[in-house]
């Protein structure tokens, strides 16, 4: 077929004829069904993709979370084994911060970000598949060390002649998320083989490249967001005008720029420490632990930034919507969520007051969490002027923003308990602590994201959710959770260290454990019916309007499901709030003369991102076999950069392609009227 | 509307004020290992400036909460209402802002001040506190006059998973023989420095009624200061997450009046009590030497070669033992105790000898290594403890059947070992 072809406009990308790239080969333009979501560019399909997987390691998570609260439950019970326990927090805390919080943010990125300024898609959409498919793979990895792990614990790997030399044999990690060095690097001497005495197994080993692929998916997502962000808004749409979701994407995008060069370094290090006798932070060797935490925390605090900008945006979505008045101090919301993310380069080593730093930096650092606490607090006052004088009207997601800003706050008091060092000299590692980041990060981020897949569902399905479902789940979820959570500040000021994976009766510690684990499994009843409301929702849900939320963003101007090629024609906004204002005010949405029967030009599908992140399938598993002494597993991972850079080579080989698509005749107003959304209540 | 979101409110919140209402009663603040309970100089600091956050955080719980409340109650909308939303481009009000900001700053120096004057005092032995040591008194004899005005120093030595302890100015280290595994004892109302140093991993030292914790980093030396100032029994545990068996490292620290502290020294120093001939304790002690326990572990007067794991030559007299994760006391009779004592979870009822026995051929015939009383392997006590992970750390170079026990054998050693007084 001519490379002419894909100028004629079509209708739907099934009528286009077949077309072959530069390389040759067919692209997959036309497909249907599986093969379309495998190849797919679109940001919302990957958004949904993303939101799929998240889902699913939240469920992963979970289990291992009621595995552990189960163990806890009693003192001295032997539910599980100290290693297994050990391997089930180490995933449970890597699974919900990687696999869980971060794709589902990523999903609302991918799915939100373009509609809300008004663009047809991200600026790279292969790129965009590729931060897809190298999340996947990544999380695969990861968890594929469960298997090896049931694999070694059935005993199918006895025969083999590796396996008797492993002197450890964990194959799920046990290092803990923060997998402090030495205890996951090495000691004594490197031998001949530049391979010297470890503390831990073959998991650690998983996690270190795991972790690693997690990586490049974040970083290759955060470059698109941010050049879509800056580059691609629709005319009118300022920065002062962007929709706050958006802004505090910018911002988490930044973060995540800046904040996992340093983890890629550390992980690289660590690495190179365990698997080609490098003295990083070996310190038989003379190498230096302590710079494992710096280089981890300096990651690591931004990273709890980056877990919860994105639920604080949605929240400020939310809750204009429900209150009927705007965001109260637009301009101090946006500023003070830059300013947390650039003061969350300079706390790290608030995680390390007991490491002996010496009072100097120990009060410094002190001092900065305290100042931290002040743009945070501007956040909850401004979202409580957004309610204030408001008209309220409680939906689920109302209900679960506003339950994100009470649980929010809550562990924001007990960060700034923690901000003074020497309270926290007794709180570090204890179950404090615990109570503390569940309070930020389950309360405060899972509620504002399930917050977020309540309000934009019916948009990205045009299906509505069943309410009475969801305020039971709410309810379940944010009472399980203080059940849970809330026994833990006592349980760590009574002196419970973390991660220990059994207790003496004895301590006074037994009762409230009880209830933790209680609490516990109420929570994971109402999660999991919150996410089986939502799946049912996807498939069989009631069909609802456009916008039934009375919406204030460009988004809900849109149809519902939203179009392939999202805007007929391109919005010209004047307005922060631009659709509220089109409804209900006097600054009217304009139109560029674009689309119609010349149609928009859409990107062609490809193969080569998923190719190309299938390089790290190979790495991701032939570096921890040879690190257990596997026979050639070292060219496993020859032939993973092979394959990562043979779909590089292809996919930029191949051409941009594209294709023409109609879009529906050229209308004076878009698809949600006023009258439209007001008969929708 | 309003009924059904106050029960929902009530939903909630009923649960919640329950648990805070029984979480507040005093036994339940004074447990074995709380920090609510301090007592010391550097643990009543830590409390002090916790008490202040915590007054600093209710009153803002109670306010910005409050508000929150008011604000849903008040401003939910009502049945009849326009549902047009109010269109204005929000820019916040200025004043309020910049009020809430400044009041916020106003809050935190309030917890900024306490936090700065505890990070030094807890910092280092303040001056005034090094004249009270009696190093001299407490060595038995007088020393330079150097070292006799310095302020009693300990040696913190972690490993995967016990402490080791030495008194580098009294002559206790494990170079001279006489290191104090997993039971550290102070004097009473004394200041005291901890140096800490790790062998392997990372480890933290809390002793949460004492003080709070630091970490034990391998190639650094931290430090910290203690002071207890009540006599009793206190426990502690290691608050790093240091590999497999990281929850069995507890330890203990035993608070005694001076004069008893002096006393206590002079006994670390003695050498064990030489066993009956034919006694079954000497046919133990020839299974020590026999199964290579000799290779790792000092018994002062009978055997020396050992220095890699804890010290026995008082092991008898030790409340606990691996890692203080097995209690050697009779548990009914310590519970009773804690009950009446004016000293509560400090007081402590002496060794039981039965239960030292058995917890003796339990810890040693773990990891199928040696046969328990029944003859079967008994389950592991630490699992990837160095006394059975040969493999691991091969420390000596050792055989699996060199360390064989039979169930007598087994018996015949932990008779032995009691003697070790």
């Amino acid at each position: 077929m001519s490379h002419d072809a894909h100028h004629a406009p079509v209708a739907s990308k099934l009528e286009l004829a077949p077309e072959r790239s530069d390389l040759g080969l067919y692209r997959p333009d036309r497909t249907r069904g599986l093969l379309d979501w495998l190849t797919t560019v679109d940001h919302k399909k990957i958004g949904v993709l993303y939101g799929a997987f998240a889902m699913l390691y939240f469920l992963i998570g979970g289990l291992e979370a009621l595995a552990i609260r189960t163990q806890l439950a009693r003192p001295d019970q032997t539910f599980v084994t100290a290693r297994m326990y050990n391997q089930l927090f180490t995933m449970h805390g890597t699974t919900m911060i990687f696999l869980g919080v971060m794709p589902l943010s990523a999903a609302f990125f991918n799915f939100l970000v373009p509609l809300q300024i008004g663009a047809r898609d991200v600026a790279f959409p292969r790129l965009n598949a590729f931060s897809l498919w190298a999340f996947v793979f990544g999380a695969f990895v990861l968890n594929a060390s469960w298997l090896f792990e049931f694999g070694h614990l059935a005993g199918w790997f006895d025969g083999f002649a590796w396996h008797q030399a492993l002197t450890y044999t964990d194959f799920a990690p046990a290092n803990g998320w923060f997998s402090y060095a030495p205890l996951s690097g090495t000691f004594g001497q490197a031998n001949a083989a530049l391979q010297a005495p470890r503390f831990t197994g073959v998991g650690t080993d998983f996690w270190i490249i795991g972790i690693q692929i997690l990586g490049v998916a974040s970083l290759a997502a955060s470059f698109n967001f941010i050049c879509t962000i800056i580059n691609m808004r629709a005319k009118g749409m300022t920065m002062m005008r962007l929709p706050v979701f958006t802004w505090m994407t910018l911002v988490t995008s930044f973060l995540i720029i800046l904040a996992f060069p340093a983890i890629t370094v550390a992980l690289i290090e660590l690495m190179f420490d365990r698997q080609f006798g490098a003295n990083f932070f070996n310190p038989s060797a003379g190498g230096q632990p302590v710079l494992w935490q710096h280089l981890f925390w300096i990651f690591g605090h931004p990273e709890v930034y980056i877990l919860v900008l994105p639920a604080m945006g949605i929240v400020s979505e939310i809750l204009p919507t429900f209150s009927g008045k705007a965001l109260f101090g637009y301009p101090i919301i946006v500023f003070s969520g830059a300013v947390i993310g650039f003061l969350g380069f300079a706390v790290w080593s608030h995680h390390m007051f007991t490491t002996g730093l010496g009072p100097v930096p120990t009060a410094a650092f002190a001092l900065l969490t305290m100042a931290i606490a002040v743009p945070t607090g501007v956040k909850i006052f401004n979202w409580l002027g957004t309610i204030w004088g408001g008209r309220i009207r409680f939906t689920p997601p109302m209900v679960l923003a506003l339950g994100f800003i009470w649980m929010f706050m809550c562990g924001g008091f007990s960060g700034v308990m923690h901000s003074a060092a020497p309270a926290d000299s007794q709180q570090q590692d204890s179950y404090f602590v615990i109570a503390h980041f569940h309070y930020v990060l389950l309360g405060g981020v899972l509620l504002g994201l399930m917050a977020g897949l309540y309000f934009w569902f019916p948009k990205i399905f045009g299906r509505m959710p069943n309410a009475t479902v969801a305020y039971v789940a709410s309810g379940l979820v944010i009472l399980g959770f203080n059940l849970a959570f809330g026994p833990m500040h006592y349980l760590g000021l009574a002196g419970q260290p973390r991660r220990t994976h059994t207790y003496h009766a004895g301590n006074g510690w037994e009762d409230w454990n009880f209830v933790a684990t209680v609490g516990a499994f109420i929570l994971g009843i109402g999660v999991f019916m919150a996410f089986a409301n939502l799946v049912y929702t996807a498939f069989k849900g009631p069909k609802c309007s456009s916008d039934p939320w009375d919406g204030r963003t460009l988004e809900w101007s849109l149809p519902s499901p939203v179009p392939e090629y999202n805007f007929a024609q391109s919005p010209v906004v004047s307005a922060r709030d631009a659709f509220t204002e089109h409804k209900h005010g006097t600054k009217r949405i304009a139109y560029e003369a674009d689309g119609g029967e010349a149609g928009v030009h859409m990107p062609s599908q490809s193969w080569m991102p998923m190719l190309a992140a299938g390089g790290f399938l190979f790495i991701g598993f032939g570096m921890p076999m040879m690190a257990m002494g596997i026979p050639h597993a070292g060219w496993i991972v020859v032939s993973g950069v092979a394959v990562l850079f043979a779909g590089i080579w292809f996919w930029a080989l191949e051409g941009p392609g594209g294709y023409m698509l109609k879009t529906p005749a050229v209308s004076p107003t878009p698809a949600g009227t006023p009258a439209a959304s007001t008969s929708a209540h | 509307m309003f009924s059904r979101l106050l029960s929902r409110l009530g939903l909630f919140a009923a649960p919640l004020f329950a648990l805070v209402a029984a979480g507040c009663s005093k036994a339940d603040l004074t447990v074995r290992q709380s920090t609510l309970d301090p007592k010391g100089p550097v643990a009543q600091m830590q409390y002090d400036v916790f008490m202040d956050t915590v007054w600093l955080v209710v009153v803002l719980f109670v306010l910005v909460g409050g508000l929150l409340v008011y604000a849903v109650v008040r401003f939910r909308s009502r049945p009849g209402e326009t549902a047009a939303p109010i269109v204005e481009e929000g820019h916040g009000n200025p004043l309020v802002e910049i009020g809430l900001i400044t009041a916020s700053i106003g809050a935190l120096v309030f917890i900024a001040v306490p936090t700065l004057s505890a990070i030094w005092y807890t910092d280092d032995v303040p001056a005034e506190s090094v004249p009270k040591s009696k190093l001299s008194a407490w060595y038995g004899q007088p020393l330079d006059k150097a070292v006799a005005e310095q302020v009693l120093e300990i040696d913190v030595i972690g490993k995967q998973w016990w402490f080791r302890f030495e008194y580098p100015q009294l002559g206790l280290t494990n170079d001279a023989k006489h290191s104090v595994p997993n039971e550290m004892v102070i004097p009473k109302g004394v200041a005291v420095r901890i140096n800490l140093r790790s062998e392997d991993v990372i480890h933290s030292f809390w002793i949460p009624k004492i003080a709070g914790k630091v970490d034990l980093m391998p190639g650094r030396k931290n430090r910290m200061w203690i002071q207890a100032d009540q006599v009793g029994h206190y426990y502690g545990q290691c608050a790093e997450f240091c590999g497999d068996s990281h929850a069995y490292m507890l330890f203990r620290v035993e608070v005694l009046e001076p004069a008893d502290f002096a006393k206590w020294v002079a006994a670390q120093k003695a050498d064990a009590a030489p066993v009956a001939a034919g006694s079954k304790a000497e046919q133990g002690k020839n299974l020590f030497a026999a199964k290579s326990c000799v290779m790792c572990h000092n018994v002062g007067g009978h055997f020396g070669a050992g220095a890699f794991g804890p010290d026995l030559t008082h092991l008898a007299s030790r409340k606990s033992l691996a890692g203080a994760w097995l209690d050697n006391r009779d548990p009914k009779a310590q519970r009773a105790l804690e009950q009446t004592s004016p000293l509560g979870t400090e007081a402590s009822v002496p060794v039981d000898r039965a239960t030292f026995k058995a917890n003796l051929i339990k810890w040693i015939g773990s990891s199928g290594i040696a046969a328990g009383a029944d003859g079967q392997p008994t389950k592991d006590v630490k699992p990837g403890n160095r006394m059975h992970y040969y493999k691991m750390f091969n420390v000596a170079g050792l055989r699996e059947t060199h360390q064989k026990l039979t169930a007598d054998e087994l018996d015949a050693l932990a008779e032995y070992l009691l003697t070790l007084k």
